[in-house]
């Protein structure tokens, strides 16, 4: 359960105002239980393609399916982590992770023993009853990311959720999240600029090019992963420092350079 | 404050500046306070005519408040609903609350009916746009968030719209408590036989410069006293919004 399928798709924003085509011809398919980062240049479309997912945005053309369904809107099945958080600032740190598990008609002692494991998990336990205006960033993003997770979803969304981390809580979410992803995998759709990032945390990495986006090309990470056995390591920087990631890091680079052209970022 | 009476102390009673009979001294605003406190002035003593307002302002604001923020919030949410009900609005909304008085009187007589009506109409408008703008206003991102979490439409509504718009709703609340007050003291003045529009009708009639200004601060102290507990309620229903500093 949980794959996700792009099939030729376009997006047009604004069709009737002369348009601006984001997306073009997207053919991508993530298996169940696969990780799959997207990186390319800013504005190429990337957060469209997570929304279309999501089932806030349709296709102007082509068909955007998980588990072989058209998506027609959100629901609980797609857990999202927003880019800007999109907390409840009425509720607290334990509201805002309860609300999906009070939608799902959940009894109270299993809605609260899966809130303790997510606030234990994200570091939050004795923020439990703060309000998200009283979290740092990296915080609140601590949060957002526990209110997707403790729905135990199918298909995890994330759209850049440590793009707001200070260095130090952003390799300890990527840690995190390679011991989460391996001891239990799910179909993971992860957004992210940073090209380390995603060759740590994905099995591929799929490139896009600058607007219109088109998929470049996808690169596998796992045959190398498991072939080096990267696992072995616990850290992210000894992990980094092999010859094997360093190989793909660069891989990447370059692609993506092509795509900024001569006046960079 | 103190500078303040001490200033009107000087111009009035010291100095003569401003002469008696057009503006009253601190020693007749004291005496006309004593006067309807103890004996009464207009038929009743100011504690009877402060309560008979209060009361009318109470009612009319939460007849007001109890139609007018459902409305916003569902004019808010509904395009449908925008598009039926603005232009009646629309035509409402420039006609002075003072202008259904007459109407009101007309249709309800000089009782107490009338005049929660008319407040009812003035302090409706406040109450309507600021919800409704409450709700437009709202972050895409938090109704996603709401919608990707599987929100059921009634918890929806009272779990993140409510609380979302909770902040505008509370400046038309204001507004319209504002609204209230002024709308109830201009019908009084026209037909009352009780409140304090009533006592500053008479005050006129009867040339009495200290009874006016007795009625004046009333009106103020009373709309001071009510928004106070209006700001109180509201600190307490926007906690999360006040540690922020917001
Ligand atoms: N609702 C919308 N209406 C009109 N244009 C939009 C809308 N959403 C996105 N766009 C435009 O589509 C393009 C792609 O946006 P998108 O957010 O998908 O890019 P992105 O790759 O996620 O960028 P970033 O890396 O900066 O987050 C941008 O030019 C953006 O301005
Ligand atoms: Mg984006």
């Amino acid at each position: 359960m949980g794959s996700i399928r792009f099939d030729k798709v376009d997006k047009v924003f604004g069709p009737k105002t002369g348009g601006m085509k984001v997306l073009e011809g997207i053919d991508l398919v993530i298996g169940e239980k696969e990780f799959v980062a997207i990186v390319g240049p800013s504005g190429c479309g990337k957060t469209t393609c997570l929304r279309m997912v999501a089932g806030f945005e349709a296709p102007s053309a082509g068909s955007v399916s998980v588990n072989g369904r058209e998506i027609t809107s959100p629901g609980p099945d797609r857990a999202v982590v927003f880019q800007q958080f999109a907390l409840f600032p009425w509720k607290t740190v334990r509201e805002n992770i309860d609300l999906g598990l009070r939608n799902k008609r959940l009894p109270r002692s299993e809605r609260s023993d899966r809130i303790a494991g997510a606030l234990k998990l994200m570091n939050l336990e004795s923020h439990a009853e703060a309000f998200p205006h009283q979290l740092s960033g990296g915080m609140q993003q601590r949060v957002a990311i526990a209110r997707a997770y403790v729905l135990d979803p199918e298909v995890l969304l994330m759209d850049e959720p440590f793009g707001a981390l200070d260095a130090q809580t952003r390799v300890v979410m990527q840690e995190e999240l390679v011991r989460l992803a391996r001891r239990n995998p799910r179909t993971v759709l992860f957004i992210t600029h940073a090209v380390e990032e995603a060759v740590y945390l994905a099995d591929r990495v799929a490139i896009m090019t600058r607007r219109p986006g088109r998929i470049k090309e996808v690169l596998d990470v796992k045959p190398v992963r498991l072939a080096e056995n990267w696992d072995r390591l616990a850290r992210i920087e000894d992990v980094m420092d092999l010859e094997s990631f360093v190989h793909l890091r660069t891989q990447i680079w370059r692609s993506l350079r092509e795509e900024k052209g001569p006046h960079g970022v | 404050m103190a500078v303040l009476v001490a200033l009107w102390f000087l111009l009035t009673t010291l100095t003569g500046t401003i002469g008696g009979g057009r503006f009253p001294s601190p020693g007749e605003f004291w005496a006309s306070l004593l006067q309807i406190s103890g004996k009464g002035y207009a038929g009743a003593t100011l504690l009877s005519h402060a309560w008979h307002s209060t009361t009318l302002v109470v009612m009319g604001f939460l007849v007001a408040i109890g139609t007018g923020v459902p409305l916003g919030l569902w004019m808010g949410w509904s395009r449908r609903a925008e598009a039926l009900m603005n232009p009646i609005f629309l035509f409402i909304r420039p006609i002075p609350p003072l202008a259904w008085i007459p109407l009101a009187i007309l249709w309800l007589g000089l009782g107490d009916a009338a005049k929660i009506m008319v407040i009812w109409f003035a302090a409706f408008v406040p109450s309507v746009i600021n919800a409704f703008t409450g709700v437009r206003t709202i972050d895409r991102p938090v109704l996603e968030a709401a919608a990707m979490l599987g929100t059921p439409r009634w918890r929806l509504v009272q779990e993140v719209i409510l609380p979302a718009a909770l902040p505008m709703i509370f400046t038309g609340l204001r507004l319209s408590l504002q609204a209230a007050w002024t709308t109830l003291v201009a019908a009084e003045l026209v037909g009352a036989l009780v409140g304090v529009g009533f006592v500053l009708n008479v005050a006129q009639q009867d040339i009495y410069p200290g009874m006016i200004l007795v009625g004046m601060v009333t009106v103020g102290v009373l709309g001071w006293a009510t928004t106070w507990l209006l700001g109180h309620a509201e600190r307490r229903a926007l906690a999360w919004n006040v540690a922020a500093g917001a």
